[in-house]
């Protein structure tokens, strides 16, 4: 057992625990943040996406140990039912969900894939984002609509930003 | 009269809880005070158990109970038909799947290690693994009753007759995958003895009431002592109509002093425990008069259903009622087994059974038509049945059937209009295009022999909001919204005004299944029929507040509205004026609604169920592009035309149809659960393929609407049809585009390569033979 100190949705969090446990089953059992799914626990499907430090990244494949001082981000960091994000929005929207349990992990593949990129991306850029997580309801057409949705939304928030001389205007 | 939210583009009202990761699964639920459970399996496909001793893992410390089959209270078995599943096998194992023994433990480390110290005595037997020997006389018995789960039989008209006066006959045999559900919520959930004496079951499921009945039964406890809540389901695709784990975790929880049970299959053991769609061998014979009028259509199917029977049964009936197509053949001979096997288990899967026997009539349909030299839409068009016409098993059909609407839609989208300036445009110079359609259908509901009905309840709520209770599982197609949309529609209020609750035995009517295309048809007739009772009780305590007779009240626009002698609106009162009142009055303020599903009356001799009395129709075009070096097979366009009566929520069907559209690409090109001598060789997805968004092709969905007079607003179900023709269509387009046909599925790179080779082959021996 040893003491993991690091930071999951800016929030500074510590755990007691064996260095050997997976971030995932951290995240899940121990801080109770069960957004992020195990579905293969192998890295195949993507459903226990987390980014640490916006890189995404499996979390079923990563010891607890390993993220010691570093910055986590879950589904539940990306928005919230309240206060959602411009992804999470374009996912409703377009029908990109049903039975919601790879989501979760499309929603931070797909928020890390808008924060790197620098116009609204072709389908095939879109495709390779998302290209690690796997959905067994929707056949992935909805997904991409949804991103791209987004990634438009994200573009032109920051163009009427830009056009009111406000550049500090993140976009989303 | 126009439509507030029947044909809209609703989204999912359940979707912000979904995107944001708040929605609590039953697998994501904790309790403080919880134990670990694990269930034991066999080493072998097929042995006796000849002693069993748990002492060992009982001293573990850390171990709080270890259960074999001698701690079952009840019946020692479960399965939907024939309960021929062991919850926990007594003398013998007749798969790696079987369950011998539970453990509860503190950690889920500790129940692991128990599981070790659990001994076994084991006397191997020779394992039955295929499907064909196991109706031999020389195979071992599997089962008292023989290896032969079920056998089916139609007939009509003279079939031997017909095919001597056919002018084109054809005769092939097609092997279909052990296609795995991978739905991404593993079998999990929890099991909790409540402090009253009652259980509470926390399991995805796809039938709470009958899981209920399944878990009573082993414990011989009355039913009305155990809750189920079955819903929300991350993702089951028939995966979860059966018991999974629910049986497990009642009886563990029975001895664990009231703490809560855990049980959360890893995938490697979901690959192996889990159902699995029946491999199919499917010899068929068609015949066909020189114009393309089908004569004759003989059939023989041999479905796998592994080492119990669970709904095999059904899936061989479905297949053999559905495998002349949705075409009028006046001769038929169609004969199906479902047999045991030691190959794990196989049971309900998206499609039923008609994915197999799709692929043989659709293949044959396409095969003929190349032969006579008639348009392969022409050809479907000559033969189909309509409403009211006799179908190939002799009965009249009565629903709406869309097929002929679906075929020219099909016709007339630009995939098929431009198909061959498509194929022009390859990607590479050795690579090759083909463009190829195929049609379909599924039956909507059980079919005769079986109970099949919907229920619904409707509750005004305090603030005048309703909740609408349906038992049908949200297992991912958004019935909930559909439910919504209808109880909005006739209740005159918003979508945002209903909340939906599903799958709870203690919350919900029993309304059936989640399955056989039916919760939208069956469970939005429920809602219905419920609306109008909440319709009368909202109009009579109007009526009674404002002491006028209820003709002169009606609801509208979210409220009560009460008109004077002229028919002009006089006062109104809103819904939660109306719940005010209701309460303090102490007066009842719900209401329900049932459905009987309208049913043939007279079943087909020795179909086992035969005919439903509704079906979905659908129509797939495909486009293909084959790699001629690798054999490797990319789906580039798919048009779905689905014929689902009136579409109620468009992005609903939409999802449907383009999720549908991709399994059905996996089953065609990719998936195979390998089993070898019993093993399950296949472990996980590192070797078992599934569609990612590479491999998904633009999907477009153009439905036609067939209106059933019996569904709600007209609807009919889709949830299965949608992934059967486009199988057969790629398999199809990859011959129109390389020449080959391939009948053994998966069409991999490896038998699609293959193939190429062995024609390659062929011409260059006979163009040397010509030489010489």
């Amino acid at each position: 057992m040893a003491t993991i100190r690091f930071k999951v949705n800016g929030k500074e969090k510590v755990v007691d625990t064996h260095t050997t446990k997976t971030l995932l089953d951290v995240l899940r059992d121990d801080l109770y943040l069960t957004g992020s799914k195990e579905c293969c626990g192998k890295g195949e499907c993507g459903s226990c996406s987390v980014m640490i430090n916006d890189e995404v990244v499996c979390s079923c494949l990563v010891l607890v140990g390993q993220v010691e001082g570093e910055d986590i981000k879950t589904v539940e960091g990306v928005g919230t039912s309240t206060n959602m994000d411009i992804i999470q929005e374009a996912f409703i929207k377009e029908g990109a969900t049903q039975c919601g349990y790879c989501t979760p992990g499309f929603i931070v593949a797909a928020r890390s894939f808008l924060n790197k990129i620098e116009k609204v991306p072709t389908l095939e850029e879109i495709e390779e984002g998302i290209a690690g997580n796997i959905c067994r309801c929707t056949g992935y057409t909805k997904i991409v609509k949804a991103i791209q949705t987004a990634a438009e939304e994200r573009f032109s928030r920051i163009g009427a930003a830009v056009t009111q001389g406000n550049l500090q205007g993140k976009g989303d | 009269m126009t439509s507030k939210w029947i044909g809209k583009r609703v989204p999912r009202l359940d979707g912000p809880e979904r995107v944001t990761g708040e929605l609590k699964y039953m697998t994501d639920y904790h309790y403080n005070n919880m134990v670990w459970g694990r269930v034991l399996r066999p080493p072998y496909p097929y042995a006796k158990i000849k002693s069993m001793d748990t002492t060992r893992a009982k001293n573990l410390p850390g171990v709080i109970a270890v259960l074999t089959h001698e701690d079952i209270p009840g019946f020692n078995g479960f399965g939907i038909v024939v309960p021929d599943q062991p919850v926990l096998c007594e003398d013998v194992v007749r798969t790696t799947a079987d369950a011998v023994a539970l453990v509860a433990a503190e950690t889920e480390e500790i129940a692991e290690e128990a599981l070790a110290l659990i001994d076994v005595d084991y006397e191997r037997l020779d394992a039955v693994t295929d499907a064909e020997f196991a109706i031999t006389e020389q195979a071992p018995k599997l089962h008292a009753d023989g290896n032969i789960h079920s056998h089916v039989v139609i007939k009509n008209g003279e079939v031997e007759k017909a095919f001597q006066e056919a002018d084109i006959i054809l005769e092939n045999t097609f092997h279909s995958p052990r296609q795995m559900h991978a739905f991404i919520e593993t079998e999990g959930g929890w099991g909790i003895l409540e402090k009253d004496g009652t259980l509470t079951i926390q399991c995805p499921g796809q039938y709470a009431y009958r899981d209920r009945l399944q878990i009573a039964r082993a414990l011989a406890w009355n039913p009305a002592r155990i809750r189920v809540i079955s819903s929300p389901v991350g993702g089951a695709f028939g995966g979860k109509d059966e018991i999974t784990v629910q049986i497990y975790l009642a009886l563990l929880a029975l001895h664990t002093g009231g703490r809560p049970v855990k049980i959360h299959y890893k995938r490697e053991e979901s690959v192996i425990a889990g159902m699995k769609r029946h491999p199919f061998k499917v010899k068929m014979k068609t015949a066909a008069k020189k114009d393309g009028t089908l004569l004759a259509n003989q059939v023989l199917a041999i479905a796998d259903t592994g080492a119990y029977a669970s709904l095999g049964g059904a899936v061989i009936s479905l297949a053999i009622e559905h495998s002349c197509g949705p075409y009028k053949i006046p001769n038929v001979d169609l004969e199906g087994y479902c047999v045991y096997t030691n190959n794990g288990i196989a049971g309900a899967f998206r499609g039923f059974g008609v994915n197999q026997v799709c692929m043989g009539i659709e293949t044959h349909m396409d095969m003929i038509a190349a032969e006579l030299g008639i348009d392969p839409i022409e050809i479907r068009k000559k033969n189909v049945y309509h409403q009211g016409d006799v179908s190939s098993l002799g009965h009249v059909v009565k629903g709406s059937v869309g097929t002929w609407k679906t075929l020219e839609a099909a016709e007339k989208c630009d995939l098929w209009i431009n198909r061959e300036k498509y194929k022009a445009e390859i990607s590479e110079p050795w690579k090759k295009r083909g463009v190829s359609i195929a049609t379909s259908f599924h039956g909507v509901g059980m079919g005769i022999g079986l109970p099949d009905y919907g229920a619904a309840s409707i509750q005004l709520l305090p603030g005048g909001r309703f909740e609408v209770g349906v038992g049908c599982e949200e297992i991912g197609g958004g019935n909930g919204t559909v439910y919504a949309q209808v109880a909005a529609e006739i209740l005159q209020c918003d979508v945002t005004d209903i909340v939906v609750v599903q799958g709870d035995t203690s919350r919900t009517l029993d309304g059936g299944t989640v399955t056989a295309s039916r919760s939208t048809y069956t469970g939005g007739r429920a809602v219905a029929t419920a609306a109008p009772n909440m319709l009368n009780l909202l109009t009579k305590a109007a009526g009674e507040i404002f002491g006028v007779s209820e003709e002169q009240v009606r609801v509208a626009d979210k409220k009560v509205v009460v008109y004077d002698a002229d028919g002009k609106a006089d006062s109104s009162l809103s819904f939660a004026e109306i719940y005010d009142y209701l309460y303090e009055n102490r007066r009842d303020t719900r209401v329900e609604g049932h459905f009987m599903l309208p049913k043939e009356k007279k079943e087909i001799k020795g179909s086992g169920g035969a005919p439903h009395r509704l079906y979905g129709y659908l129509t797939h075009v495909v486009m293909v592009e084959v790699d001629t070096l690798t054999g490797e097979t990319e789906v580039l366009r798919v048009v779905s035309i689905p014929d689902a009566g009136k579409v109620i929520n468009p992005q609903g069907l939409e999802g449907q149809a383009e999720g549908g559209a991709v399994m059905g690409i996996g089953y065609a090109l990719y998936e195979d659960t390998i089993i070898e001598n019993g093993y399950h060789k296949t472990t996980n997805f590192s070797n078992y393929i599934l569609p990612t968004v590479k491999d998904s092709p633009q999907i477009e969905t153009f439905p036609v609407e067939e209106l059933e007079e019996t569904g709600p607003f007209g609807a009919k179900g889709i949830g299965e049809v949608v992934m059967i023709p486009i199988i057969a269509a790629t398999i199809s387009a990859i011959h129109d585009a390389v020449g080959v046909r391939i009948k053994h599925l998966p069409a991999t790179p490896e038998r699609v390569y293959a193939a190429l080779k062995a024609r390659k082959d062929q011409t260059n021996q006979s163009n040397e033979e010509n030489v010489m």
